[in-house]
């Protein structure tokens, strides 16, 4: 009895510890996927790219790509620009690379740029190769800056909410490769240019109320 | 972990010195550890603990700043700072603040100080660099008696006003009338689908509608001003002052490339960003009601002067400013002069000659200037103008602008004569080929109206300029003076310094330097078909009119600039430790580099003197 409302206060405490600590108090992983289509239950995952924020600051030595053995390059060869021969070569088990994925996840937020795919496809990975269960906070950095938009009643034309086009608005400089490793850094330092124009002494829960969740991967 | 590729970062890496030079491998290494940060435009970062190490922008722009703010230097996109942090543990306790919204690559403190000693070429630069930093930075904290509130060298974009208060044309000038007082404002844009068509002032409808008793229903479009005079967001403060002051106008609105208009600037904007600045200054003056108060204003012209110099304004840019206050001094002058000796018989035009007409002025230039008048004077009038020519030389050289040693003063009857006159005097110098009489002459062919009709002195110049084109042989005569004088490169590439007097061992920046460029340029300007006074400006038309390679004119441009930087930080220091104004430089103050520099500075004069002989005096030497 006793022990349960410790657990319950131990919770409620961390709760309200988590509410007042600064968004830099927080690791992130900052992650892009590249597929082979727009529909999970179909399409798979070709490339898996991603860097962590540590402090702050995007730590560029956390710097991951990973090429899925599983991908057949196909058509969308010309967009990300994996070809069957670097599947040969560089190919991972996509299993693997999960778990690989998953090891770095732990005690860290997730981040993608319009997460609702990414999310699908990380679903369906999940349930295809049985892996345990994960809890994952999530921000969204596409719905971010539709939050902050909305806010400041600008209203962006259309395509406007593309990667390229707000890192525009933040001067960010343009990057040419689109490959799921520049996707991720450029979604990061997006991240990092959007927290900056928050003000100070933002949090990580000002973050996930514009533009964030909770979700569960799951076996099944 | 080593850092894995990431093409991005490694095409940057790839192209921006001093890694471009590094091996792969070394380029690789110096990578292991760097963290991306990004920070906001005004933010300032403080280099201590995990921070103070070196930093390499990416993208955006940052300034250097010493602790009580005074600027040491502006980096952006591929330039490093935190160096003197990681040599040597930021001992001036620099900050650096973001002129842009910037992303920054941070190295890793420990590999960056490896890969410092492993590779000398690599730890060379960053030397240089630090060496380079604290030049700067004694120079600015050599003079803090500026105030570190004066940046006029930020860009408009800083200080402007976003909150627009618009309007269409057709609206009626009662409903905007309510708008701007509503606001608050004294002036409304006239915008159609967002770009500017027009501006309607305070002034404007006090003139076009109250004054002439129009109508509170009048349209918008019949009283504003079209397509007025605008600025870029990029355009720097003093740009902005510069041109409020020539324009007389209190308004700028600044549009973007395709004239959207996104913001407004103020004369109001500028004073609130200054203490002393030369617009207010320019307004000061003309407050003034007697000679005296205006010598009193003129006290802080030193002080003004040394603050441009501060704010590492572009010497050209300082001559410019300097310039557009002595002519409104001038003006000022002579306004005073025409309220005591009442109105002046007959129209004329104060002429100013050599520096001022030049724009190029510095402390403690004299004045060379003269009358123009519409007729012969008759023996009274001749009088009048003999007080009101005294009256604003000496007002001048009370206000700080000494009386000219060669008498080429308004003050002076020599120099005081109607259109036929000065055209007659031109055409005397033209003509006769002596060097002798061209020696002492040339700066009069530098000349600009400050006051009265520009047009008569148009005609005169177009009639000079047509009898220096017929004249091959006062070119040559000219050439034969530009290049009597040779800049100061000795045989044994040592300097010839001034062997005698005062200056002993020191370099005469001006006489040895900028006025051998001033001659090249007037020489090249006067054989244009288009006249200008500056020498910049001479210089460019000569390579419009193809008269110069624009290899030449450049090298010439960059030599001036040059030059005139190192006079008017000498002038600036000398005159805070001693009260006037020198120009003289000792080479032994510079560094090695900075010597080496001069000696090319030099060397690229004595080549256009070659070029110009080659140019004007084939045939006559």
């Amino acid at each position: 009895m006793w022990c349960r409302i410790l657990e319950v206060f131990k919770h409620w405490r961390q709760q309200r510890y988590s509410i007042r600590r600064t968004w830099s108090d927080w690791e992130y992983l900052v992650l892009d996927i590249e597929t082979s289509g727009l529909d999970p239950k179909q399409d798979h995952i070709v490339s898996i790219g991603w860097v962590c924020i540590k402090q702050g600051a995007i730590d560029l030595d956390s710097a991951r790509h990973l090429i899925l053995e599983e991908a057949q390059a196909g058509e969308n060869v010309g967009i990300h620009m994996i070809t069957d021969s670097d599947i040969q070569q560089y190919g991972k088990k996509q299993e693997s690379a999960l778990r690989y994925l998953r090891h770095f996840l732990r005690g860290r937020v997730l981040v993608m740029h319009h997460a609702p795919l990414e999310i699908g496809f990380l679903k369906a990975a999940w349930k295809q190769h049985v892996l345990p269960n994960f809890g994952l906070i999530w921000l969204d950095t596409l719905m971010l800056e539709k939050a902050k938009a909305e806010r400041a009643q600008q209203p962006i034309q259309e395509g406007g909410f593309r990667l390229n086009q707000c890192r525009e608005r933040y001067h960010l400089p343009d990057y040419q490769g689109h490959d799921a490793l520049t996707d991720a850094l450029a979604t990061a330092e997006l991240l990092l240019a959007q927290i900056a124009y928050q003000g100070k002494g933002c949090r990580l829960y000002d973050l996930s109320v514009m533009a964030g969740g909770k979700s569960r991967l799951a076996p099944r | 972990m080593a850092a894995i590729d990431i093409p991005e970062v490694h095409k940057f890496i790839d192209v921006t010195p001093p890694f471009a030079n590094l091996s792969t491998a070394e380029r690789k290494q110096i990578l292991v550890g760097v963290a991306m940060v990004y920070v906001r435009q005004g933010q300032t970062m403080l280099l201590e603990g995990d921070s103070a190490t070196v930093h390499l922008i990416r993208r955006g722009a940052c300034e250097i700043r010493t602790p009580k703010g005074g600027l040491v230097d502006q980096i952006a996109d591929g330039e490093c700072f935190g160096v003197s942090s990681v040599m040597a543990q930021n001992p001036d306790g620099l900050q650096v603040v973001a002129m842009e919204d910037s992303l920054v690559y941070r190295f890793d403190k420990a590999c960056f100080k490896e890969m410092l000693t492993q590779n000398e070429a690599f730890g060379l630069f960053f030397e240089h660099t630090q060496h380079h930093r604290r030049r700067k930075l004694s120079r600015s904290q050599d003079k803090e008696l500026a105030s570190p509130a004066l940046q006029l060298s930020t860009s408009v974009e800083h200080i402007m006003t976003r909150q627009l208060i618009t309007a269409q044309a057709s609206e009626t000038v009662q409903t905007i009338a309510m708008r701007m007082t509503e606001a608050r404002v004294s002036s409304i844009l006239v915008v159609e689908q967002e770009k500017l068509i027009g501006i309607v002032t305070d002034r404007d409808l006090r003139s076009r509608i109250l004054a002439l008793g129009g109508s509170a229903q009048s349209l918008v479009a019949e009283v504003m001003t079209t397509t007025p005079i605008t600025l870029t967001p990029s355009a720097l403060v003093m740009q902005a002052q510069t041109l409020m002051s020539e324009s007389n106008i209190h308004h700028l609105p600044i549009v973007e490339a395709d004239n959207k208009v996104i913001g407004m600037l103020t004369a109001a904007d500028l004073l609130r960003h200054q203490e002393l600045s030369p617009l207010l200054f320019i307004n000061q003056i003309h407050r003034q009601n007697s000679v005296e108060s205006l010598a009193r204003i003129c006290q802080q012209w030193p002080t003004l002067i040394i603050n441009l110099i501060v704010t590492d304004m572009k010497p050209a840019d300082i001559g410019k400013v300097l310039a557009t206050v002595s002519d409104n001094l001038t003006k000022r002058l002579i306004e005073l002069a025409l309220l005591e000796l009442g109105e002046a018989p007959m129209a004329f035009q104060f002429l100013v000659f050599g520096s001022q007409a030049r724009r190029d002025q510095s402390l403690g230039s004299d004045q060379d200037n003269g009358l123009m008048l519409a007729r012969e004077p008759n023996a009274e009038e001749a009088e009048y103008f003999a007080h009101l020519a005294d009256f604003v030389c000496q007002g001048l050289a009370q206000c700080g602008i000494r009386l000219c040693p060669g008498n080429i003063m308004a003050s002076n009857a020599q120099w005081r004569k109607t259109r036929q006159g000065w055209q007659q005097v031109f055409e005397k110098w033209i003509k006769s080929a002596a060097p002798s009489a061209l020696l002492n002459a040339s700066i009069f062919f530098d000349l600009r109206c400050v006051y009265g009709d520009d047009q008569p002195l148009q005609i005169l110049i177009e009639n000079m300029q047509k009898e220096v084109a017929k004249n091959s042989m006062f070119l040559a005569t000219l050439t034969r003076t530009a290049i009597a004088n040779k800049p100061p490169l000795g045989f044994f590439r040592s300097f010839l310094l001034e062997s005698s007097g005062e200056h002993k061992h020191q370099l005469d920046l001006k006489h040895q330097g900028l006025a051998l460029i001033n001659d090249l340029a007037r020489l090249y300007g006067l054989s244009c078909k288009e006249y200008r006074e500056g020498t910049v400006e001479r210089l460019e038309q000569a390579i419009r009119e193809r008269l110069i390679s624009v290899d030449t004119a450049r090298n010439l441009m960059d030599a001036w600039d040059h030059l005139n930087g190192l006079r008017l930080e000498a002038q600036s220091l000398h005159w805070q430790a001693t009260g006037t104004a020198s120009a003289y430089l000792d080479p032994k103050k510079l560094s090695s580099l900075e010597r080496k520099h001069l000696k090319t500075t030099f060397s690229i004069i004595n080549d256009v003197q070659e070029v110009a002989q080659q140019r004007f005096m084939r045939g006559y030497s």
